[in-house]
C-alpha cells in the first residue's frame, strides 16, 4: 500500500473523481472564493492524520485515476487497480451560508484550510495590475478581484468569530499579494492583525512579499504575527523570471533571500517558511533552493505544480509524482540537518510539509509526530500560544524604553 | 513608535529580565537588614528608620527599578509610616520653595518653547556666526551652552536636537563616517551639560541642593549671582577644554558649510519677522534674570519665578494647555520626596551616624573631603539620573561636612556642580542619550572623551573649589 504522502502527491496532481452517489452531495460543491484558488478542491483527511487537498471537477480531475466513494457509510479513495483507502471528508463550514453585517457571504472574507482560516483582506493583487502577475496564479485574470475594495477590520473579526464559534478553525492566516510600498503590504495589514489579537487567543500566520526594510520585519513580529513567509516560489533566476515577473522585476529575487534571512533571526525556529513550487525548474534547482532556505534557517514548504484550467500555464504538464521523492527527500534531510522546529507548518493540504516528507526519506521520525500529536491536543496548543506571547514580550523593545532610563 | 527585537539568546533575555526582581528583592533586602540590625547606641532608632528608607531608595533610584519620582513617593510614604516623621510634616516638604521655584522655571522656558522664540534665537544664532565648519562648531557648542544658562539643559539639547540633525542632513554626512557630525552631536550634549551647571536655572540639581542645604541647616547662602560666581571658573575653564577635546577627537574633516548656511538662512527667513508675542515674553524673561540677580534674595527666587508666569497669564502670552504640555511635571514629585529624605535624615541623626561611621573614621582635611565627595558625585552621576546623585549625596554630604569641619553651604555647589557634568554615557544625562539617539555616535566617541572630559572637569572643580572660592569668602573649612 502506498504511503498517505504519496497518495497525497497522487491526489494533488491528479485530483480525484468523484463516485455517482456524491456527485449530487453538496459538500462537493464548494464556493469559489474571490482569491483562493483551492475552493474547487476537497480537502480529505488521509491516513496517519495527513491532510491533503485536492482538485474535483477540474479538466485532470475528470482523467484521475483515483476515484473518491462512499462505501457503507465510509469515504475511501479507489485507484484503478481497485485498492481501497479509507479517508475523511472535510465537510465545508456552515458560516460559509452566511453574510457579515455588511452583506459581503462570508466566504469570501475566509475560507478555512485544516483548522486554519485564509483570508485576503485586499482581494487583489499589484503584479496583476501591473500585468505582471505569476502565470500559475489565477489572479492574473480574475477581474471581479481587481480594484475590489479590502474588507473591513469589522467584516474580518466577524468571519473569525464564525469560524471560531464554529470550531471550524484555530488559526488565522493572511495570505496576500503584492503592495506598491516599502513596506510591502504590512502597513496594510497590520490593523487587522493587532484586531485579531487584541480579540482573540490566537496564532496568526502571514503571507506577503518582502518589505523593503528590514525594520518592517521586526514590525511584524512586534505587532503579533506568528509565522512569516515571503514566498520565493522558484529558485531558478531565470524561471523566475519567466513565470513569475512580477516577483523578479518589481521586488527581485535576492530581496526574498534577504528578508527570510533576517525575518528567521527574529521569528521563532521553524515559524519563517517559503514556497518553492516542484515543477517549474529543474528539480536540481529545487534542491538547491531548499539548501539555500534551510542553510538561513527558513523552512522551505514545497507545493507541487497544478496547472489550473484558467491559467497561463493550463497545458504545461505537472511533474511525474514518482519523479519528485528524491526533491521530499532531501527535503527532510536538509531541514533536519539545519535542526528547524518542524512543528508549526503542519496540516497544510496544498503542500508537502517537512515532517510529511520523513515518507520520502523512509523515515518514521517518531519523536516528530508524537510531539505533533501533543501541538494539536488543546493543551499543546495553548502551550504552544503561551509561549509564543511570552517570547514576544521577552523579544520586543520600543526604542523609547530604552531611552526612559536616562530621563530626568 | 519603532520596536527593537532583541535576538540574544531567550536565557540570556530572562535573566537580564528577571534583574528586575532582583533589584527589587535587594532593596527590600537592604530595607529589611538595615531594620533588623543591632542599634548602635549613637544611632537614634528614628535614625536607623531613616537609614533603612534611604538605602532602599538608593537602591530604587541607583537601579531604576521604578521611576525616580515614584521612587520619591515611596520615601515619602515610608518616612512617614515608619514614624520618623508625622505625614503632616513630610507632605508639608512639597511646599519647598525650591520645588515651586523649579515649576516657575520651567513654565518659563515652556513660554519660550511655545511661542518659538527659543527656536528663533538658535537659528538667528547659528546662522550669523556659522560660516565655517569650524565656527558652525563653536556657534552650536556655545549657543546650546549659553541657552542652558536660562533654561533646562534637557529641554536646550532636544529642542536644539532637530536643528542639528538637519544640518548633518543637508551636508549629506553620514553615520558613523568622518567627524563632523560626531563633532556637532557631541557639541550638542556638552554644550548643554557645561552650560547647565552655570545657574540655578540650567537643570533641577542646584534648587534641589540648595532645598536639602536650607531644610538641614536652616541656611540659604546663595543668591542667584553667588550661585553663577561660585561656577563660573568651571563653566568657562569647560567650555575652552570642551572646545579642544572636541576639535582634537574630532578633527573638522569638511570643507564647507555652504548647504547647512543655506538651510539656515531659509528657515530663519519661513520664521518671519519677531511677533510681538515673542518680544514680550523674550522681555518678561530678561526681567525676571535681571531680578533674579539683583534682588532675589529679598524678594525670593520662586517667588520672582511664579510672579513672572502669573504676568505671562494676565497678558495673555501663554495658556495653561501650553504650560501642561511643556512642564515635567515628575520633576516636582521627584523633588518633593527627596527633599523630605534629606531632612528626615538630618533630623533623626541618621545621616550623622552613617557619615561617622563611614567616612568620618578615615576622612582627613578638607580638600580630601572636597575631592572624594566631588569624585564620588561625578562618577555616580556617569551612571545615574544626576537628580537621583543630589538626592542621595546631599544629606550624607552634609553631615560629613559637619563632622570633619568643612563649611555646610559648600556642600550644595560641591554636590550639585558635579552632580551636572556627565559627559560620557547616554544614560547620564538626558543631553548624552539625545545626542547618541541621532545615530552617528559610536558608544565609544562619547565614552573615552567623556571620560577625559569628566576627569578634567574634576581636577578643574577642585582647584576652583580649593583657590577661587575662598576669594568669594567661601572658604572650605567652616
Ligand atoms: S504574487 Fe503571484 S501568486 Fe501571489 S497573488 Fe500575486 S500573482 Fe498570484
Amino acid at each position: 500500500m502506498r504511503s498517505p504522502v504519496h497518495l497525497k502527491l497522487d491526489l494533488a496532481v491528479y485530483g480525484v473523481r468523484l463516485g455517482e452517489e456524491l456527485a449530487k452531495e453538496r459538500i462537493f460543491s464548494a464556493p469559489a472564493s474571490a482569491r483562493d484558488f483551492a475552493s474547487r478542491d476537497v480537502e480529505l483527511i488521509l491516513p496517519e492524520d495527513i491532510v491533503a487537498r485536492c482538485p474535483v471537477g477540474t479538466r485532470s480531475a475528470s482523467k484521475s485515476p483515483y476515484l473518491l466513494r462512499n462505501v457503507d457509510d465510509q469515504f475511501v479513495i479507489e485507484d484503478d487497480s481497485g485498492e481501497r483507502t479509507p479517508v475523511g471528508v472535510v465537510p465545508p463550514p456552515r458560516f460559509y451560508n452566511e453574510a457579515t453585517t455588511a452583506g459581503t457571504p462570508m466566504w469570501q472574507v475566509g475560507t478555512v484550510h485544516a483548522g486554519y482560516l485564509s483570508i485576503d483582506p485586499a482581494t487583489t493583487c499589484g503584479f496583476a495590475a501591473k500585468g505582471a502577475a505569476c502565470q500559475f496564479c489565477t489572479m492574473q485574470n480574475d477581474t471581479s478581484a481587481t480594484g475590489a475594495a479590502p474588507r473591513t477590520v469589522e467584516e474580518v473579526l466577524e468571519v473569525v468569530r464564525a469560524a471560531f464559534d464554529e470550531g471550524a478553525a484555530e488559526f488565522v492566516y493572511f495570505n496576500t499579494g503584492y503592495f506598491d510600498s516599502d513596506d510591502g503590504g504590512f502597513a496594510f495589514l497590520q490593523p487587522y492583525v493587532e484586531a485579531i489579537k487584541k480579540h482573540f487567543d490566537t496564532l496568526v500566520a502571514l503571507q506577503i512579499h518582502p518589505p523593503k526594510d528590514n525594520q518592517w520585519i521586526d514590525r511584524t513580529y512586534a505587532a503579533g504575527v506568528d509565522a512569516l513567509s515571503y514566498a520565493i516560489e522558484i529558485h531558478d533566476p531565470v524561471a523566475l523570471a519567466k513565470f513569475c515577473r512580477g516577483r523578479s522585476e518589481f521586488i527581485g529575487r535576492q530581496r526574498y533571500y534577504d528578508a527570510l534571512e533576517h525575518a528567521a533571526t527574529i521569528f521563532p525556529s521553524g515559524t519563517v517558511w517559503s514556497d518553492l513550487i516542484v515543477g517549474l525548474e529543474s528539480l536540481e534547482s529545487t534542491k538547491e533552493g531548499i539548501s539555500a532556505l534551510t542553510d538561513m534557517g527558513v523552512l522551505p514548504i514545497l507545493s507541487l505544480f497544478r496547472p489550473l484550467d484558467e491559467t497561463e500555464l493550463r497545458e504545461h504538464a505537472p511533474p511525474a509524482p514518482e519523479s519528485v521523492a528524491p526533491v521530499y527527500a532531501h527535503l527532510y534531510q536538509a531541514v533536519r540537518d539545519a535542526r528547524i522546529n518542524v512543528q508549526f507548518m503542519r496540516d497544510l493540504g496544498y503542500a508537502i510539509t517537512p515532517i510529511e516528507a520523513r515518507f520520502f526519506a523512509g523515515e518514521d521520525a517518531k519523536l516528530d509526530v508524537a510531539v505533533s500529536s501533543f501541538y494539536r491536543s488543546k493543551i499543546g496548543s495553548r502551550a504552544v500560544r503561551g509561549l509564543s506571547k511570552l517570547r514576544r514580550r521577552l523579544r520586543v523593545k520600543t526604542v523609547s524604553d530604552s531611552f526612559d532610563s536616562s530621563r530626568l | 513608535m519603532d520596536v527593537v527585537v532583541d535576538t540574544r539568546p531567550l536565557w540570556v533575555i530572562l535573566l537580564s529580565r528577571s534583574t528586575r526582581f532582583l533589584k527589587i528583592a535587594l532593596g527590600l533586602f537592604v530595607y529589611w537588614a538595615i531594620l533588623a540590625m543591632d542599634r548602635p547606641p549613637d544611632l537614634p532608632p528614628e535614625g536607623q528608620r531613616a537609614l533603612a528608607v534611604f538605602g532602599l531608595c538608593v537602591i530604587f533610584w541607583a537601579l531604576n527599578v521604578i521611576p525616580l519620582m515614584i521612587t520619591s513617593l515611596l520615601a515619602i510614604i515610608l518616612i512617614s509610616w515608619t514614624g520618623v516623621m508625622s505625614h503632616e510634616e513630610a507632605f508639608a516638604l512639597f511646599g519647598n520653595s525650591a520645588v515651586f521655584f523649579i515649576l516657575g522655571a520651567f513654565i518659563l522656558a515652556a513660554c519660550m518653547m511655545k511661542s518659538g522664540l527659543s527656536t528663533r534665537m538658535s537659528l538667528v544664532f547659528l546662522q550669523r556666526f556659522g560660516h565655517s565648519p569650524r565656527t558652525l562648531l563653536i556657534a552650536i557648542f556655545l549657543l546650546n551652552a549659553f541657552m542652558s544658562f536660562f533654561m533646562s539643559e534637557h529641554a536646550v539639547a532636544a529642542m536644539n536636537f532637530p536643528i542639528i540633525a538637519e544640518i548633518v542632513a543637508v551636508l549629506r554626512l553620514r553615520p558613523f563616517r568622518g567627524n563632523y557630525a560626531k563633532a556637532l552631536f557631541i557639541a550638542l550634549a556638552w554644550g548643554s551639560t557645561i552650560g547647565g551647571v552655570a545657574t540655578l536655572l540650567g537643570g533641577g540639581r542646584a534648587p534641589l541642593a540648595l532645598a536639602v542645604l536650607e531644610q538641614v541647616t536652616d541656611e540659604t547662602p546663595y543668591t542667584f549671582l553667588s550661585w553663577m560666581l561660585h561656577t563660573l571658573p568651571v563653566v568657562l575653564t569647560m567650555l575652552f577644554v570642551g572646545y579642544l577635546v572636541i576639535t582634537r577627537w574630532f578633527p573638522v574633516d569638511v570643507a564647507s558649510v555652504k548647504d547647512a548656511e543655506v538651510a539656515l538662512a531659509q528657515k530663519v527667513h519661513d520664521l518671519g519677522r519677531t511677533t510681538l508675542e515673542q518680544r514680550a515674553i523674550g522681555l518678561v524673561m530678561i526681567a525676571t534674570i535681571g531680578v533674579w540677580i539683583v534682588a532675589g534674595h529679598e524678594l525670593g527666587l520662586a517667588n520672582v519665578a511664579l510672579a513672572a508666569v502669573v504676568l505671562l497669564f494676565l497678558l495673555r502670552l501663554v495658556e495653561w494647555r501650553d504650560v501642561e504640555e511643556y512642564v515635567n511635571w515628575g520633576i516636582i514629585l521627584m523633588y518633593g520626596g527627596a527633599i523630605c529624605l534629606g531632612k528626615a535624615l538630618a533630623a533623626s541623626g541618621g545621616a550623622l551616624w552613617l557619615a561617622e561611621s563611614t567616612v568620618g573614621a578615615w576622612a582627613g582635611s578638607p580638600t580630601s573631603v572636597v575631592a572624594a565627595l566631588s569624585l564620588a558625585t561625578w562618577l555616580l552621576t556617569e551612571a545615574m539620573s544626576n537628580s537621583a546623585v543630589v538626592a542621595l549625596m546631599m544629606p550624607v554630604g552634609l553631615a560629613i561636612a559637619e563632622n570633619v569641619g568643612l563649611a555646610q553651604s559648600l556642600i550644595a555647589p560641591i554636590i550639585a556642580v558635579p552632580a551636572g557634568l556627565a559627559f560620557a554615557f547616554p544614560i547620564g544625562t538626558p543631553a548624552n542619550a539625545i545626542a547618541y539617539s541621532s545615530g552617528y555616535l559610536r558608544l565609544r566617541d562619547l565614552i573615552f572623551p567623556g571620560m577625559l572630559m569628566g576627569f578634567v572637569a574634576w581636577i578643574v572643580f577642585n582647584l576652583a573649589a580649593n583657590f577661587y572660592w575662598p576669594l568669594l569668602g567661601s572658604a572650605l573649612a567652616g
